[in-house]
């Protein structure tokens, strides 16, 4: 229960700039999702946020507080590390209990076998308590990696790709899980992942890092309806925003070089003529592969179209982005 | 065409050997290449083993090959076992395992945590630090004595500028209360080195990112090394006391070249006794027996301690 503020943080490996004057408010309770691609600087973030490694320029705070020169243990975090980190020679028993078992917290044994107990249930690990931490899959592994965060309750919540290896119905269950369990206490929880279903069902806020810089911080929706660039507009929206060049349809800005439209935005029925190469039955919706003039387009169209590869549907954009020659978000 | 080497192996195979190796099953096969193995197990080990057992229950001296040989049934094991000399040896045996073991363990892990902090140069003194164990055991003896010299030794001289007594006025290696200690400081002088390479292999397997999620679970540092480094570790410490123990069971160059068994029989080992009742006294069913229970000893303690190691890392 704290907020945590970055101000111009920035860290760099030898020649690599893994994080490059990052400033970012991550409010008291809210749910925070780190996006962008490998390497560009998520997991760093979460190491310095818990202390386990430290900047080269910037202050870090956590509940107002300078935490410079506090160790992660006096910043009461919890880590949920990307490669899990069991203790291996321990069981999934006292993997789970080791965070209860700090002499700081003076935890009844009751207290904690009930605690154990009840966030095995919600991480459905219940059956393995007694297995060594080695003797596991990897999903079962990652679950209990989350265990260790949840037994607690800490300031703030890291959570680095928590559920990058389960299976969809088991990451669907603890999505809503983690959600309900971080609104239920308050927490602020910082939460890595590439899985765009994750940032836009859990998130209050999103961060979008581009090789070591935060290039947009806000709600998912503002992110998703406002990108400030190519690249933010990018990350979310499934399928893909389609990036063209301006000038395939009239009416572009002048400085515009580029032109996103997400599948909202391609109205179909009136302007350009463009062939169906490839129709995807999703079930729910349906997917258009169209080519425009040797532009691959897809958009979506609904369920029980009768298009087939070889028609042709006119398409036209509907308030679409316009990008400058850079990739900036022209307004 | 092209042709390999074993293509051409083939060829120059005389058919009448190739329909023959044909012929043969990979069980078979196996076996001609596992005989030679066996049969040098057999003639150097096994053999000379069973050997010995049967020598034990006679009076036979191999340096009197004429005499009749009398079967004296368990009488060896018998005067072995009641011997107090024997039992002296046994004494100082232990006294010697169990104090290399422990000091051994001790500063080698101690070491092995100080080499392990990252700091500049620490290959460099690993390299130092290892420098006694690649001596020839004679020689660390000899030098042992020079060094325990009353007059001119330094360690001596050490101890005196510690404790002000006079360097003159003890002799580590002529003084019956001393001397188990002498043999006891030159061997973990140098075989605490090896123990110290085991233990950082130990201590370099634990990953880093394990202590990083014990320091976010805010486990102090002592917590951290009583509950991650010591249990991780102890399967290779295990094993350094299995090297040690065996090692020093066996102790002999050393040991001889420093006291050479003395003063009286105080540093006389198990070893050490054994040779003198084998190839000075030519006793040879007596000293046979006498290797058949130290052979017993051995074995049974090592297997209890293997089963316990196996535990360890298993859990
Ligand atoms: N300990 C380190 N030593 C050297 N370089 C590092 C180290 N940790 C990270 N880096 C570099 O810093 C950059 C950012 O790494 P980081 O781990 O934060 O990426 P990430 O966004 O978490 O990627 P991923 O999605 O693959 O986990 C990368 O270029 C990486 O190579
Ligand atoms: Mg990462």
């Amino acid at each position: 229960m704290a907020e945590v503020k970055l101000e111009q943080v920035g860290k760099s490996f030898g020649a690599t700039r893994a994080l490059d004057s990052v400033t970012m408010t991550v409010p008291d309770g809210s749910f925070v999702v780190l996006l962008g691609p490998t390497g560009a600087g998520k997991t760093t973030t979460l190491r310095l946020i818990a202390g386990l490694d430290l900047p080269d320029a910037g202050r870090i705070s956590i509940a107002a507080q300078d935490v410079a020169g506090l160790s992660p243990a006096q910043r009461d975090v919890a880590m949920v590390f990307q490669q899990y980190s069991l203790y291996p020679h321990l069981s999934v028993r006292q993997n789970l209990e080791f965070p209860l078992k700090s002499p700081i917290l003076r935890t009844p044994p009751a207290e904690i076998a009930r605690k154990v107990g009840e966030v095995a249930e919600i991480l459905q690990i219940t059956h393995k308590l007694d297995n060594k931490a080695t003797a596991l899959s990897g999903g079962e592994m990652q679950r209990v990696s989350i265990g260790r965060a949840l037994v607690r309750n800490p300031a703030v919540y890291l959570m680095d790709e928590p559920l990058s290896s389960l299976d969809a119905k088991l990451r669907a269950d603890l999505r809503v899980e983690l959600k309900s369990i971080q609104a239920n206490s308050g927490a602020t929880l910082l939460y890595v992942t590439h899985d765009q279903i994750e940032a836009m069902t859990m998130a209050t806020h999103v961060g979008v890092l581009d090789q070591g810089r935060l290039v947009q911080f806000g709600t998912p929706r503002d992110l998703y309806e406002n990108p400030v660039s190519v690249y933010a507009a990018s990350r979310l929206g499934q399928p893909r925003i389609n990036i063209l060049p301006a000038a395939l349809f009239g009416g572009a800005p002048d400085r515009a070089a580029q032109i996103g439209l997400r599948p909202e935005q391609i109205r179909q029925g009136e302007g350009e003529n463009s062939l169906v190469e490839r129709v995807e039955r999703l079930g729910d919706q349906t997917r258009l592969h169209l080519n425009l003039r040797d532009h691959p387009i897809v958009t979506v169209t609904n369920a029980h179209t009768d298009l087939r590869p070889g028609d042709i549907v006119k398409i036209r954009p509907q308030n679409p982005f316009y990008f400058d020659a850079t990739g900036a978000r022209i307004p | 065409m092209t042709f390999t080497p074993i293509d051409k192996a083939a060829r120059a195979t005389p058919p009448a050997m190739a329909r023959r190796i044909r012929g043969l099953s990979d069980r078979t096969i196996a076996w001609i290449f596992v005989a030679p193995s066996i049969f040098l197990l057999l003639a150097v080990n096994i053999f000379p083993l069973i050997w010995t057992i049967r020598l034990s229950f006679t009076n036979f001296r191999v340096n009197r090959p004429n005499n009749d040989v009398e079967w004296v049934g368990l009488r060896n094991y018998q005067r072995i076992l009641t011997d107090e000399g024997t039992w002296a040896t046994m004494q100082a045996t232990a006294h010697f395992l169990i104090w290399t073991i422990v000091l051994q363990v001790l500063i080698g892990f101690a070491l092995a945590f100080l080499i392990n902090k990252k700091f500049r140069g620490n290959d460099l003194w690993t390299t130092i630090i290892v420098f006694p164990m690649m001596l020839s055991p004679a020689v660390v003896g000899n030098f042992w004595t020079f060094l325990y010299q009353p007059q001119i030794g330094l360690f001596n001289y050490v101890v005196a500028f510690f404790t002000g007594a006079d360097p003159a006025s003890f002799s580590m290696i002529g003084d019956v209360m001393l001397a188990p200690w002498a043999i006891v400081i030159a061997d973990t002088w140098m075989w605490t080195p090896f123990v110290m390479l085991i233990c950082l292999a130990g201590l370099r397997s634990i990953p880093n990112s394990i202590y990083e999620a014990a320091e976010c679970d805010r486990a102090s540092k002592w917590r951290q090394f009583w509950t991650i480094t010591i249990p991780m570790v102890l399967p290779f410490l295990m094993l350094a006391v299995l090297f040690r123990g065996i090692e020093n069971f066996k102790m002999f160059d050393l040991v001889v070249q420093l006291t050479g068994g003395g003063p009286g029989n105080t540093t006389t080992l198990t070893s050490i006794d054994l040779k003198r009742e084998a190839f000075e006294k030519w006793r040879t069913g007596y000293s046979s027996a006498y290797a058949v229970i130290l052979f017993v000893t051995v074995f049974g303690l090592a297997s209890i301690y293997v089963k316990a190691l196996n535990k360890v890392k298993e859990r």
